[in-house]
């Protein structure tokens, strides 16, 4: 008995995970899945269709290139913070989390700087298959970055209140980056199915 | 990692090494960004092409799930979680991709719908 006890302690140790990173990291799995079957919509349309439109006219592989750059580096910067905050080091955290913010609005302007070049050449949600599918997977995308922006200006704030205890808000910092990184992650695979493939000769 | 009893000075060299890692990963991160850009306008044969971009990107996706995301730190049953959500995802995208072919697809059933 008195062996077992020990025993049973230790593997219920080894079971024990925050509840909040677990539900993190399963609504993130969800989520693989929503992006997974918008980017087949696209995909299959293209191959349906592929006369239908030519977006390698409208393309600007140097500004994705470059949002995609800033997004890499965000996440590194994300790394940071939450490196920062299991070390208690507020101050760079918030120095991290505020570059974290600036690099994600870039993102935000380059795309809505995109959109607005597109939408004038001529490429709508309406235009056709290729427009809809398009501005549906892109502008899902943009709409988590900024809930990731808007996440972490609140909790940048938040820090500032004295209320945030960085033993205690590590994880929630964590659940943030998770989500951050993820945001991050569906990004390398649009950047590479959806835009670079179109410029294979 | 961070489940393990260790001294301040191993913590803190861990630390050390994760933002070491974090560092490296980003500027590797960068460099492949680049290199993709540089492959697609390269006069090699499309197929190469194609499957150099897949095997960067997932090499991409894969390490920042892994570094970044902690993963690779982090409890099993987490990579479980995340795990059955993205198989479930590519195994639907390789399926529709195979279903969905031009051929087996009835275009006069489409257009006259």
């Amino acid at each position: 008995m008195s062996d077992a006890a020990p025993a049973h302690n230790d593997s219920h140790h080894k079971l024990m995970v925050d509840n909040k990173k677990l539900f993190m990291w399963l609504f993130l799995g969800s989520d693989c899945m929503f992006f997974g079957t918008m980017i087949s919509t696209h995909l299959i349309y293209r191959k349906l269709y592929p006369e239908s439109f030519d977006p390698t006219s409208l393309f600007s592989l140097e500004l994705t290139s470059f949002s995609t750059f800033i997004l890499l580096m965000s996440s590194a910067l994300m790394a940071f913070a939450v490196s920062a905050m299991h070390k208690g080091n507020m101050k760079s955290f918030r120095r991290n989390t505020l570059g974290v913010i600036f690099f994600g609005l870039i993102f935000l302007a380059c795309q809505v700087y995109e959109f607005t070049e597109f939408t004038h050449a001529g490429l709508t949600l309406k235009s056709g298959t290729f427009g809809s599918t398009f501005y549906m997977l892109t502008g899902t995308h943009g709409v988590h970055v900024a809930i990731g922006v808007f996440w972490l200006i609140c909790m940048y704030f938040y820090s500032h209140t004295g209320k945030m205890d960085p033993h205690e808000s590590a994880v929630d910092v964590e659940v943030a980056g998770l989500y951050w990184h993820f945001v991050d992650i569906v990004w390398i695979i649009i950047f590479t199915v959806i835009y670079l493939i179109e410029f294979i000769q | 990692m961070s489940d393990t009893h260790s001294t301040p000075h191993a913590d803190h060299s861990d630390e050390a090494q994760k933002h070491h890692a974090f560092v490296n990963l980003a500027l590797v991160l960068a460099a492949i960004t680049g290199i993709e850009l540089v492959l697609v306008y390269l006069p090699i044969h499309e197929a190469v092409v194609f499957s150099s971009l897949i095997a960067l990107s997932l090499f991409k996706f894969f390490s920042v799930i892994a570094w970044f995301m902690h993963l690779i730190y982090d409890k099993m049953l987490l990579t479980l979680a995340f795990g059955t959500g993205l198989a479930i995802a590519s195994g639907t995208v390789v399926a529709l991709m195979f279903i969905m072919d031009r051929s087996f697809v009835d275009f006069e059933a489409i257009s006259a719908f």
